[in-house]
């Protein structure tokens, strides 16, 4: 045999073998042992009880659910630790995709849209389902729970859910999603820095007043220039900001910054769908322009050099990393921040506090006309295309159990139902994360979700080109408002709202 | 004619595949191109509207700017591989030390994923994080892509560099190794020096592979979203929103499909145009050299 024989024949072998290995069946997964024959002369030790779970799970022993969420320490949490455990007891398996947040939405608004059923539980952010509601892509899970008593837990409790679950129903109360996640974005400032005799008395003498968390805005950034200018050959700044090129950006205006400046609902009258002020909107008003400035022009002079390619875990990181003395940090990562000394070198020197407010903010607050700051979070729901709703809404009532929460909460600072306030846990946790999950509970009616908007994810990209303008300097706060609120009233109106 | 039917036959099956994942996708696009449709529009579904989106287009100034963009993108970016690709092709016609090893690690960014480009360059550049601004930094360059529109823009021309000329390397290797000796050994022996051979001789004789791989690489980078997306994400503002990261948010976060495919068709006429015209030059320079 010639070497041009023997190396054909090796190619095809190499060829066939490969081909063979993709076309293999997946490995049987192994048989669950069988109990063990008692013993000669031996009682049978008695049945393990079976559980509610696996009783109920029974006719979908086998089945494979399929869900996305956003790459979250939370989804997280109930990817690695929830859904196995769910897996174990009930036989039905759980393919929980995390990935990132753009990813998470395309994909799975594209299953609803086409209808295509591939995923069977989604990531339902509080400020989507708006959205989805209004398409019909969920499953009303209130009507699925009376309609099949036998797969609802005793124990799921609707009512011990915060009134954070308000969000995720329609006008007549049905749920359309189950939370799983809820959190403040809240000021975050090191107590070590502000604490520091040293630096108080360098404050104090250039500033006139002692150094403390911002209330207002004026003082916010008077802080944020001081540590800059202290912080000067340490690697440390005045202030985080969201400033990539990425909608991170957007939100970090429209959830956090606007609302604390009083300009709510991202400037849009609800009642006519209109964002320009001559037309009863607010988001082009002189109010708009001085948040906008402050934020993404004064305070962008503050922040790390990061900022401006950072999104909302850079952000997050960079406070982690100790290179900032305060910033709006999303709720999710306070936990980590401020205990895990693996991922953050500020560990222990988190301070937690309400967001500063410009005047009459907190007020209008307090009278529920208003809010300070953003209440986030999402639910998981059954996409209406979903062929498997009943082992879906046993994985949703499984993330929920109330047993579950305290450990939920502590690995992933997030809290859905009342009594997690007061689990052991929880309660352990607050201390090290300077009281973030009693301001939770005390405090969490001063924030709000995202206002209920059916077009938010179509609107949003709108005002995205603007906001980044102004940060890169393209365009000033004012022309980029003034541009900002006559595109959406276009934008809305080729949607059919406010003709 | 019975030969004929065999490769009809042959080649059946594979049109068939191109028809239905390529054709049939691409009628959809242009038929949705003249409706309005949203997901999160108040009328549900495809709307018609004839003409409306294209006429939106010819006056959609952002738009227009990122074509523009990626017209300035395309000339640097190629620009530079082109010349970079044909030293490189000519040093490696000759032999030095270590050319074993060069060769074999010079192509290796061609099998990284373009995610992994864009990926890799971005823990390398991110101000305040990256090794790339620290080491500035020591030498007094204050480089930061995320607030300077000139350091987003030649970060993005470098990493397409990069990423692609080792493939126009290849490509000129590959013509230049197919070249005769004969006329290089008369010019020599004529008295020419290098740049006389390789103006007079080198490139007129190698013109046709010259255009294959202009024409490849003005399509390719006339596409560009995966690289620039993870790397500056269309920043900073939109100085890097080249024209495929403009079509993909049209499309995918804002989900308005009927504008962002009548931008697909209209993108595509351009690109046809442009091959065309290149293909006419490539066919003449065949032509002239005789193959």
């Amino acid at each position: 045999m010639s070497l041009r024989h023997i190396h054909w024949l090796l190619s095809a072998l190499v060829v066939a073998s490969m081909v063979l290995i993709s076309c293999a069946p997946p490995a049987a997964p192994a048989a669950p042992a069988a109990p063990a024959a008692p013993a000669a002369g031996e009682e049978a030790a008695p049945a393990k009880e079976v559980s509610w779970w696996t009783k109920a799970a029974e006719p979908y022993k086998g089945v494979t659910i399929r869900g996305i969420s956003e790459s979250t320490p939370p989804s997280k949490y109930m990817q690695q630790v929830l859904a196995p455990a769910f897996e174990k007891e009930t036989g039905i398996k759980v393919e929980f995709e995390v990935t990132s947040w753009d990813q998470m939405y395309d994909k799975e608004i594209k299953d609803m849209e086409a209808g295509t059923g591939i995923y069977d539980f989604v990531y339902v952010e509080q400020d989507i389902i708006y959205a989805y509601l209004q398409r019909k892509f969920l499953t009303d899970l209130t009507t699925f729970m009376e309609q099949n008593p036998q797969l609802v837990y005793a124990d799921l409790d609707m009512n011990d859910f915060t009134s954070f679950i308000d969000y995720f129903k329609d006008d007549q109360g049905h749920a359309y999603g189950i939370p799983f996640e809820a959190f403040l974005k809240v000021y975050l400032y090191r107590k070590d820095l502000f604490n520091d005799p040293e630096v108080q008395a360098a404050f104090k003498e250039k500033y006139g007043w002692d150094l403390r968390p911002a209330t207002t805005w004026e003082e916010y950034g008077q802080i944020a220039e001081f540590f800059t200018e202290w912080g000067k050959d340490k690697e440390l700044y005045g202030t985080t900001v969201t400033a990539g090129t990425h909608p991170a950006a957007t939100y970090e205006m429209i959830e956090s910054v606007f609302p604390a400046w009083g300009i709510y609902r991202w400037g849009i009258n609800m009642e006519n769908w209109k964002a320009t002020s001559a037309n009863g909107g607010s988001l082009d008003s002189e109010q708009a322009k001085k948040a906008l400035r402050f934020w993404d022009v004064d305070m962008l002079k503050f922040a790390p050099p990061e900022a401006t390619s950072s999104t909302w875990d850079e952000v997050a990181a960079s406070f982690a990393a100790g290179r900032a003395a305060q910033g709006l940090i999303y709720g999710e990562n306070a936990a980590w921040i401020a205990t895990d000394s693996t991922r953050s070198k500020v560990v222990g020197n988190v301070g937690v506090a309400l967001p500063p407010t410009a005047p009459g903010v907190m007020d209008e607050a307090k009278a529920a006309k208003g809010y300070i700051g953003y209440y986030d979070g999402g639910a998981l729901g059954i996409p209406v295309s979903s062929k498997n709703k009943e082992a879906a809404f046993l994985w949703l009532q499984w993330m929920a159990r109330k047993d579950f929460q305290g450990d939920f909460a502590a690995a992933a600072s997030r809290i859905v139902r009342k009594s997690t306030f007061e689990d052991p846990k929880v309660l352990e946790l607050d201390p090290k994360v300077d009281g973030y999950f009693s301001l939770m509970k005390e405090q969490g009616p001063l924030f709000a979700g995202a206002p209920p908007f059916p077009f938010h994810n179509t609107i949003r990209p709108v005002l995205d080109p603007f906001i980044w303008k102004t940060i890169s300097g393209e365009v000033t706060p004012e022309d980029a408002l003034d541009q900002a609120a006559q595109a959406i009233d276009a934008e809305l109106a080729k949607l059919g709202y406010g003709q | 004619m019975k030969s004929n039917r065999i490769a009809w036959g042959l080649l059946a099956p594979t049109l068939l595949v191109l028809g239905f994942a390529g054709l049939l996708p691409f009628f959809y696009v242009v038929y949705v191109g003249f409706f309005n449709w949203n997901v999160f529009s108040r009328v549900a579904g495809l709307v018609y509207t004839g003409a409306d989106n294209y006429r939106r287009l010819v006056f959609d100034a952002d738009f227009l700017a990122s074509i523009g963009r990626s017209v300035r993108f395309t000339f640097w970016a190629v620009s530079i591989e082109m010349i970079l690709g044909m030293g490189l092709a000519q040093s490696l016609m000759r032999d030095f030390k270590g050319k074993g090893f060069f060769r074999a690690v010079y192509a290796l960014p061609l099998t990284v994923a373009p995610i992994a480009v864009g990926a890799t360059w971005r823990l390398l550049t991110m101000p305040g994080m990256g090794p790339l601004p620290y080491y500035l930094k020591q030498i007094g360059f204050d480089y930061n892509l995320g607030r300077y529109p000139a350091h987003a823009f030649a970060t993005t021309v470098l990493m397409d560099v990069w990423h692609w000329t080792p493939f126009v390397t290849l490509t000129f290797l590959a013509g230049l190794t197919a070249l005769p000796k004969e006329p290089f050994e008369q010019a020599m022996v004529d008295g020419a020096n290098r740049w006389q051979i390789l103006r007079h001789l080198t490139l007129p004789m190698l013109r046709p592979v010259i255009l294959t791989a202009l024409f490849l690489r003005i399509m390719d980078a006339l596409r560009i979203v995966d690289e620039v997306f993870m790397l500056t994400g269309g920043g900073p503002g939109m100085h890097t929103h080249y024209v495929g990261i403009f079509v993909w948010r049209v499309v995918f976060p804002k989900t308005d499909y009927g504008y962002g495919s009548a931008m697909s068709v209209l993108l595509l006429y351009f690109t046809i145009v442009l091959c065309w015209l290149l293909l006419t030059s490539i066919t003449q320079a065949r032509r002239e050299a005789g193959t």
